[in-house]
């Protein structure tokens, strides 16, 4: 008796797909994912309309308080604190809605670690928005600033 | 007398017969995929720390300290720019494209002459797009400097920032 089952008789209707190649994409596909697994998942998820810099930094991310710059506003908890064309346009290099925002957020992480700032910017937003809100950041009280940026591969 | 094939055909034509049943390996697969492509992460983020130049910053150091002369990167749409304090090192003219192939080995050529790598300053203009910044910081970091500060750049190179 063979432990194979036997091929059905040439006249049987039933047909049997042949899954041999389907085995092949989903084995190439099974690798690539196993190869791109984390375990710890994304620790930060940038907004949607952000596109980040690249860089070669090997530094892996901190949950800490951050601030977005996008192409159309600056953005802190969900919250628009400032358009960017505005930010851009004014002379001042105090925003005064992101400083009110952020000194009520640096009070709330005494810590030491709430000193830290995590900027998500826009690679295409111009230094002049960054160094403004920079500014206004370390006179609501963070002192240390960390840039997120996609890595290199 | 004792064969060594139990079966009467030679061993090429029972291979040829052989039909493996794939249909719990693709069980396996369509169970496993979906987990998989939910736990992936396509896009590895990272974090650049960077310093605050004194006069940004709410600390100020001690007045009475003698300023140290230090090393200062700047970035223009019109050229880029070595700086020693008030001191011109290089200067590299931008074309279509900015030159920061030459600009790194002309960083790694300071560092290596000067015998400095403590901290540098990444000057920026206003104009600039926030890339490039960052690609310079990457180019100051991969010369061996320990610490990166970013300041904003005046038009006079030679200026105090």
């Amino acid at each position: 008796m063979s432990i194979l089952p036997q091929k059905s008789a040439p006249n049987d209707d039933t047909v049997r797909p042949q899954l041999t190649s389907l085995v092949d994409v989903m084995t190439i596909l099974l690798v690539f994912l196993i190869k791109s697994f984390s375990s710890e998942g994304s620790l930060v998820t940038p907004a949607a309309d952000l596109v980040l810099p690249v860089s070669t930094s090997e530094e892996t991310p901190r949950v800490r308080s951050s601030i977005e710059i996008t192409k159309k506003a600056v953005i802190c908890e969900g919250r628009v604190l400032a358009g960017t064309d505005s930010l851009l346009s004014g002379d001042s290099l105090l925003v005064p809605r992101v400083y009110e925002w952020m000194k009520v957020m640096r009070q709330r992480s005494s810590d030491s670690s709430g000193s830290e700032l995590v900027i998500q910017c826009d690679r295409e937003i111009q230094f002049a928005a960054v160094k403004k809100i920079m500014y206004t950041c370390s006179k609501a009280g963070f002192t240390d600033f960390l840039v997120l940026v996609v890595r290199e591969e | 007398m004792l064969s060594l094939f139990r079966f009467s055909r030679p061993p090429s034509q029972i291979v040829d017969n052989a039909d493996v049943d794939v249909t719990p390996v693709m069980n396996v697969f369509i169970i496993l995929i979906p987990f998989l492509v939910s736990m992936a992460v396509f896009t590895h983020h990272a974090i650049v720390e960077f310093s605050l130049p004194p006069d940004l910053g709410t600390s100020v150091g001690d007045a009475s300290e003698k300023p140290v002369p230090r090393l200062t990167v700047r970035i223009g749409t019109d050229y880029l720019g070595i700086v020693l304090g008030e001191r011109m090192l290089d200067s590299l003219a931008v074309g279509p494209e900015f030159p920061f192939d030459t600009l790194s080995a002309r960083i790694r050529m300071r560092v290596a002459e000067l015998g400095y790598d403590d901290e540098v300053i990444v000057a920026s203009r206003d104009n600039i797009p926030f890339k490039h910044v960052v690609r310079v910081m990457d180019l100051c970091r991969q010369a061996g400097f320990k610490k990166v500060g970013l300041s904003s750049a005046t038009a006079d190179p030679g200026a105090a920032l």
